[in-house]
Parts: C-alpha cells; structure tokens; sequence
C-alpha cells in the first residue's frame, strides 16, 4: 500500500458513508507529515470536509496545517463563468434586442443535464494538473462510485466527441482551399460589422477561432485522461466496509472502473472490529464480519488491502486523523 | 499588337471561367454542406438531440451565429426555427 502514495494522483471512492473523506483526508494528513505538499479535494456535492475539519474551505486551496491544504469544488461557480463569458461573446454579436433572450437560453443552459458534470470535470482537469507541479500529491475525495465513474469516463466521451468536429473543420477547409484553386473560397474582410472582437472580422479568422476553441478543449481532456490511465501517476483507491451491500458494490465498482480502463490499485477495508473489542454482542458481530473479510480476501486476491479498525470516537481531530492515516500506510 | 495579347488574355480568363464555374459551385455546395452539418452539431442540443459535449460546445455558437442565421434563411426559414434561439 506504501507504494501507492508516491503517485502524483489519488483518488478514494466507495460507497457513501464507509468513510471516503476520512480515508483520504487521514491519507493527505499522512502525506503532510512526511514533509510532502499535499492537497486534498472534496469533488462530492455534498462536500463534508468542512464539517471533518470544523472550519469553512470552499472553492479555495486552504492551507490546513503544515504541507496540507484542502479544496472543495464548486462546479456551480465554475459553469456559472463559462456561461457568463459565452453570454459576453454572444452579446458582441447580436442586437441588443436580443440579450434577454441570450440570457433566457444560457441560463437554461446551466440546468441542462451534464453541465454541472462538465464544469465538474474542467475544474477537476485545472486541479489535477497542480500534481507533482504545484503539490507533490493531490488527493481526490470523490463522490458515490456511480458519479465518479461517469465523471471519469467524461474525458474520452468528451475527446470523441471534441474530434468528430474537428474531422468536419478538416473537411471544410480541404474544400475551402479547393476552392480557391478555382477563384472561390472564404472572404477576408469585415462581413460582421457589428462584432466587437476585432479578430473575428472575416470568415477566415472566425474558422480558425472555432478550429483553436476546439483543439484547446481537446488538449484539456486528453491530458487528463492520460493522468487517470498512467499508473505511474494516479491509483484509485476503493473504501469499503465489511459488510454485504458494501461488498457488493465495491465488486460493481471494480468491474466498471475496469472496463472505463482505470485500474484499482488497492483496497481500504474500514471499520473492521478490532481485537480489543469484547462482549457477547460482538462477539457475534465479529463473527459474521469474519465471513465478509474472509469474501473480501477471496473476490480481490490480486490487489493489495489493508484493513482499518473502527475507532472508539469520531474522527474529526488531527490526532485521530493521524492514527487513521498510520493504519492506511505505515 | 498588345491589343492582340490583351484580347487573347480576356479569351483565357473567360475559358478558364468557362470550365472553372460549374466546379466552383460544386465544391462550394460540398463545402456548404460541410459546414452546416458542422454547425447542426454544435445546435444539436437546441433541436432535442442530446450532446454530450453541449457545455463545450456553448462556447462555439456566438462563433456560427451568422452562419446559423444565412443556415436557416437558405432553409426558407424566414425567422430562426428555434423556440430558445433567436438570431433576428
């Protein structure tokens, strides 16, 4: 498990409630102490890191101690100014008459379904290129599996997608440039008279604009998801608990991040009942987890585990972080 | 005599003319064509066909309006067929 935290990119994912946020925040703090710049950030609309270390973080790389700092992501701020600055663009180009309705459009546009996740995924890009640049690591809190899988797998969707356009761009200017051959092609000169970015003027210009919008979306995506596929850089980690949904889904979870192409690294199986516990109850209680941690074993042979004991108190201060983040990696 | 190259020059120009011309319209049309497939992708998600890429996609149409704008009119499409967006 040691080895895992060298990577530049972590990312922790369970089910809700098995204890992600504390798992990557006791990571984080582990990293922290070793002298290492860690950031960790909490990509889950819920976000509960504030809560874990009592103090507001938000949208904003605040420093927690020392070598530790946090982040929690606001994709709504972040689609908020991209809309924004796309309602600026637009207005250069249209009458005024019709603003009310640029804005009436775009802000239904931010209702629609994929924006948030798609301001999610661009603010995520921005903080996973801070890894091994301006942090040595960058720990991901994530979201419930379902989301973060999708959020994932946006990327490579996003890239197609992105590339089927750009094949169309391609294909018009090969014809463009035919035709200039024969005395045609695009005019250069001043057909949008009413536009106020003095670089649009002419259709040449206007092309080479969308042709660079798209590229730069394109480098974005590709690099991220080459951070997410290279196991030199990220290792995504899966927290469970010993018991049956918890098993379950974490197998669901494996199988989908397999076939998006993002490989598990290791297993985090917290909560587990510690020795010193007694008691008839628990006694019992031990027992029927023995079977889990013994199905947990079998059903993930190949991937390194490490087990976490449930703690007699809550986990919400620096020592008991620290304990946590001892049992994770020594 | 410079008449005679001046004249034999315009009879060049109105040959190549001649040949060129009905090129010229069909590479345009292809080119047309092209372009506005192009710009129903980037619409996509105003005509009801999901886009996975819509919110990158946001950025591109202040860029196509005008070509949206002549799209539609040379559809015989007096005023913009879209209920959310309205270019005249």
């Amino acid at each position: 498990m040691n080895e895992l935290l060298t990577r530049p990119l972590l990312f922790v994912g369970g089910k809700g409630g098995v204890g992600k946020t504390t798992t990557a925040a006791a990571l984080a703090l582990r990293i922290a102490d070793q002298g290492r710049r860690a950031l960790l950030v909490s990509t889950d609309p819920a976000h509960s890191l504030a809560d874990l270390f009592g103090r507001t973080i938000g949208d904003t790389q605040t420093e927690l101690a020392p070598s530790l700092w946090a982040l929690e992501i606001d994709p709504d701020r972040q689609a908020d100014a991209h809309l924004a600055a796309v309602k600026d663009r637009m207005k250069g180009l249209v009458h005024p008459r019709a603003y009310d309705e640029i804005d009436r459009q775009l802000d239904l546009a931010k209702l629609a379904p994929g924006t948030m996740e798609a301001a999610m995924l661009e603010r995520m890009a921005e903080v996973m290129a801070l890894a091994g640049r301006d942090y040595d690591h960058v720990v991901f809190d994530t979201a419930p599996t379902g989301h973060t899988v999708r959020l994932l797998s946006l990327p490579e969707v996003m890239a197609a997608w992105t590339d089927g356009l750009l094949g169309h761009r391609k294909r018009s200017a090969q014809l463009d440039s035919a035709l200039r051959h024969l005395g045609g092609g695009r005019k250069r000169g001043d057909d949008l008279s009413r536009l106020e970015n003095a670089a649009d003027h002419d259709e040449g210009s206007r092309d080479a604009r969308l042709n660079e919008i798209l590229q730069e979306r394109r480098r974005k995506l590709v690099r991220a998801r080459e951070q997410l596929l290279d196991r030199a850089v990220c290792a995504f980690l899966l927290v469970l608990n010993p018991d049956r949904l918890s098993l379950l889904e974490t197998v669901k979870a494996h199988k989908v991040l397999e076939r998006v192409s993002i490989s598990v690294a290791g297993l985090v199986v917290n909560r587990v009942l510690p020795d010193e516990a007694d008691g008839e109850f628990l006694l019992a209680r031990r027992e029927q987890e023995g079977s889990y941690l013994e199905e947990i074993d079998r059903t993930f042979a190949s991937l390194p585990r490490v087990r976490v004991p449930l703690l007699p108190c809550d986990v919400h201060e620096f020592e008991t972080l620290r304990r946590l983040g001892k049992a994770v990696a020594v | 005599m410079g008449d005679d190259e001046g004249r034999l020059a315009q009879l060049g120009r109105l040959l190549r003319e001649f040949y060129e011309a009905p090129y010229r319209g069909a590479v345009a049309r292809a080119r047309r064509e092209e372009d506005d497939l192009f710009m129903l992708f980037v619409f996509a998600e105003l005509m009801g066909v999901p886009n996975p890429a819509a919110y990158y996609t946001l950025e591109l149409q202040p860029l196509l309006l005008e070509r949206f704008h002549e799209w539609h009119q040379r559809q015989g499409l007096e005023h913009s067929p879209l209920d959310d967006f309205r270019c005249c």
